[in-house]
């Protein structure tokens, strides 16, 4: 767009949660009529900086200017009068209610008794309608409708509130590729029509096909603003890492590994739902393997078929020879430990005791006094793995529903440790905990490597995956599609490869 | 500090407060052995249907069809017995029969939850309409009754040490329930899928088979509550055990078990039962008449169960302070 006219202004921000600064003197701008792409790795702060902008958190420090005046922006609503409508991931329409009922969801036209006027309400949602060209009808029933018709309805009511300002945080995230093109089309139309978008992806293929500009943070800071011709594949991924970060310890490494004794043999594996399909790779004994990939290539859904907790469509595992029957018992007992991604709704029991979860996998290894569990070996057990990887609070007795996240993840991890292992498999395993339970699992995981298990780690932040693997594997949008073996890797690499972006573009 | 030493003895002190005040307002009948008997066995029924139950609760779960299982359990028992003319081996088929009806319930129960992914609030409210049109087909929807042999009479009057039989019943069930839940491995299963089912699920534990054997025992408690009413009343009808939902669902809930999954203990039932017990006792030694029992009863509850509740409202604020902190 020609227009250069800002909407949007945001200057020297600053935020820090317990004294750690999350965003630092970042400056973003949005124009009229423009997409404005939003990136960064995980906790670069993209989602703090737009729940700032949206009212969720105060600011620190900084100014915020809407059209050119300063504004204070102190809750959702607040941002709303302006005219910003965040599009979030978890939609909030209802489905037993028709388009145009959701649309104006407490704000329907009244007639002259005071009663809902559903002829006019569904008139003036036609006439959204038209203008943008959605492909939607204001009397459907929503229950009826796609994850992705669903979300235009969110971008409708955003719309009817003459929002000028739409943020869309991750749109495509659940979407199928028919239902991403659609919205792509409308995001056309709506910029078209001079309304401003703030587009927040990890896929590059989207944000180069769609914005005007990008905005990239890393670490909290500014790191670039591109205009529409810089946007290239190789220039975004080095901004988003940043050289000095690719070329210092710890970002690149030399990987090593050598084809002991195969453990793991996965043989054909494809899933029901066709979320990956004919996986098949091994995993040596001591060998620590990483999953690189985007969020959604699969990585997830592979190894929780491998573990049993969801039932694959065809295809083998077998670990030390023997196929195994999938379920999490039959794993637990050959010998397979696993740490789900979703640490907080599958990982662990909140309202019962360090104790209680430690000990939830390992009672055919308690010792039983007949029928009755002894509460002496459970508490011993739960002693030891306090211990031996610095469970705090040391209280074996206290709820883990209530301890910090990285505590949380070593009573998940503890208990596994509590049993002889011949694999471990950890999905995303210091998503959201501290440097210091880090480096713990971290030890931990390389200690169990030592000791002979075959490890297998899933993980979307690069840095770890780097650090951790002795070999990689790339997964995206189902299928394995590069290994890293016995070469040097760069977060830039298995960025690349992850997007699909070819190798030659990379190395430029 | 102050709070966890009150929630930990709330319970105990309600009590307290209760037979004091009662004792004070009724010294010549409240504080009697007899007066006491007479309160433990008014709830005996409860006290053994809730030990079954309260599993139930803690998986999350809900079984509104207590009610008409344990009358049509009572209707079984009377039709076996008189089928046996009476005899004393009858009583015995009877109380199999009954208590192999209710394990049939819980287990249909279990499994129409667990396979068809129904809510248990919808089945059970279904099969207890179920159960009260069987009763009603199989006694004609008259009272059948049943005043022989006296092995039967014997299971809800027969006094040991000045206590009738159904004291000692409750007393083992109870003490059954909660070797289970506080003992062995099966009871920790129970809590955790109650606190977290899929987490239960990726531990390894059979969540569905956890579930169908918790809907079996609350049925199995139910079977014996409703033995135990027929001989009591020496009779069996549709509407035998009505009311007896509520009850045992008061019951848990004044006992801190909760509707939630994943919390609760038997001797917080029992608690409950032995409250409402008390509750009952007093209102009728105080004479007031039974227009105005139900007011008192409710005011009485929540009171109770406030306490509980402030505690937890008090908790669960600090943990959404801290998870907050943590997230952002």
């Amino acid at each position: 767009m020609a227009n250069h006219e800002t909407i949007l202004e945001a200057k020297g921000i600053y935020k820090s949660f317990s004294g750690v600064p999350v965003l630092q003197d970042v400056r973003f701008e949005v124009r009229r009529g423009e997409v404005h792409a939003l990136m960064g790795e995980n906790g670069a702060g993209k989602s703090t900086l737009i729940k700032i902008i949206t009212g969720v958190y105060t600011k620190d420090d900084g100014q915020i200017y809407w059209e050119g005046k300063p504004v204070e922006i102190n809750n959702y609503q607040d941002c709303q009068k302006l005219g910003v409508a965040c599009i979030y991931q978890e939609l909030s329409v209802i489905p037993p209610l028709t388009v145009a009922q959701n649309v104006f969801l407490g704000r329907e036209p009244k007639n002259a008794f005071g009663l809902i006027d559903h002829k006019k309400m569904n008139e003036m949602t036609q006439e959204l309608i038209d203008k943008y060209e959605f492909p939607l009808k204001p009397t459907t029933i929503v229950d009826n409708l796609g994850i992705g018709q669903r979300q235009l309805i969110e971008i409708l009511k955003g719309l009817s509130q003459n929002s000028k300002l739409l943020i869309m945080d991750e749109p495509t995230a659940s979407l199928s590729g028919k239902e991403a093109e659609m919205l792509f089309r409308i995001i056309t139309t709506l910029r078209e029509q001079n309304v401003s978008i703030i587009y927040i992806s990890h896929r590059l293929e989207e944000v180069y096909r769609l914005s005007d500009r990008l905005t990239i943070l890393r670490d909290g800071k500014n790191e670039a603003v591109l205009q529409k011709e810089e946007i290239v594949p190789a220039k975004v991924i080095k901004t988003m890492i940043g050289k000095e970060v690719d070329e210092s310890a710890g970002s690149k490494k030399m990987l090593h590994s050598e084809d002991t004794e195969v453990r793991l043999d996965v043989q054909n594996l494809t899933d029901k739902a066709d979320r990956f399909r004919n996986i098949s790779f091994q995993v040596h004994r001591g060998e620590i393997l990483g999953f690189g990939g985007l969020i959604g290539a699969g990585r997830t859904e592979l190894v929780r078929a491998i573990y049993g907790v969801d039932q694959a469509q065809s295809g083998t595992v077998i670990l030390d020879g023997k196929t195994l029957s999938p379920s999490p018992k039959n794993s637990i007992l050959a010998g397979i430990g696993f740490v789900p991604e979703d640490r907080r709704n599958q990982g662990f029991i909140p309202l019962l005791s360090t104790t209680r979860n430690v000990a939830l996998t390992n009672y055919d290894i308690l010792p039983k006094n007949g029928l009755s569990v002894s509460d002496a070996a459970e508490l011993e057990m739960s002693k030891k793995a306090i211990s031996s990887i610095d469970i705090r609070p040391a209280d074996p007795g206290k709820q883990v529903g209530v301890m910090s996240g990285g505590n949380q993840q070593k009573v998940v991890l503890g208990k596994w440790l509590m049993r002889d292992l011949n694999l471990l498999i950890v999905d995303e395993p210091t998503a959201g905990i501290d440097v210091g339970a880090k480096d713990e699992i971290y030890r931990i995981l390389e200690d169990l490597a030592r000791q002979g298990v075959a490890v297998i780690v899933v993980t979307s932040d690069l840095q770890e995956l780097i650090r951790v693997s002795h070999r990689i594997l790339v997964m995206r949008k189902g299928d394995i599609v590069k290994e890293f073996k016995n070469v040097e890797v760069t977060q830039s690499k298995v960025l690349a490869a992850g997007q699909g972006v070819a190798e030659e573009e990379e190395a430029s | 500090m102050k709070n966890f030493n009150l929630t930990k003895y709330s319970k105990p002190l309600i009590l307290l407060v209760f037979i004091i005040v009662l004792t004070i307002l009724r010294p010549s009948t409240f504080l009697t052995v007899s007066n006491f008997a007479n309160v433990l066995w008014s709830i005996s029924v409860i006290g053994i249907m809730v030990c079954g139950t309260i599993f139930v609760f803690l998986i999350g779960g809900i079984d509104l069809s207590i009610a008409t299982l344990c009358g049509f359990c009572a209707v079984v028992t009377v039709k076996t017995i008189t089928y046996f003319h009476n005899s004393t081996g009858g009583v015995f088929a009877g109380i199999l029969a009954a208590l192999a009806v209710g394990a049939a319930a819980g287990c249909l129960h279990g499994i129409v939850i667990t396979r068809f992914h129904i809510p248990a609030f919808l089945v059970t409210f279904a099969t207890q309409s179920i159960f009260l049109g069987l009763s009603m087909i199989v006694t004609s929807n008259k009272i059948i009754s049943c005043t022989e042999p006296a092995a039967f009479t014997a299971i809800g009057a027969k006094k040991i040490l000045g206590f009738p039989l159904p004291i000692y019943l409750m007393i083992l069930i109870a003490a059954l329930a909660w070797y289970v839940l506080r003992k062995t491995e099966f009871g920790r299963y129970i809590y955790a899928v109650g606190g977290n089912a899929t987490a239960a699920e990726i531990s390894g534990i059979n969540v569905r088979r956890s579930t169908v054997l918790c809907y079996v025992f609350s049925g199995l408690t139910t079977a014996l509550g409703g033995v135990i009413l027929a001989s009591m009343t020496q009779q069996a009808m549709a509407s035998t055990g009505s009311g007896y939902t509520n009850d045992v669902i008061t019951a848990g809930v004044i006992g801190g078990v909760s509707l939630l999954g994943g919390e609760g203990t038997v001797l917080g039932a029992m608690f409950g039962a032995v409250l409402m017990g008390l509750l009952n006792n007093g209102l009728n030694l105080m004479s007031v008449p039974s227009t105005h029992a139900g007011l008192v009863k409710g005011l009485v509850i929540i009171i109770a169960v406030g306490f509980d509740a402030l505690q937890h409202t008090d908790q669960a604020r600090k943990k959404v302070k801290k998870i907050v902190k943590k997230e952002a």
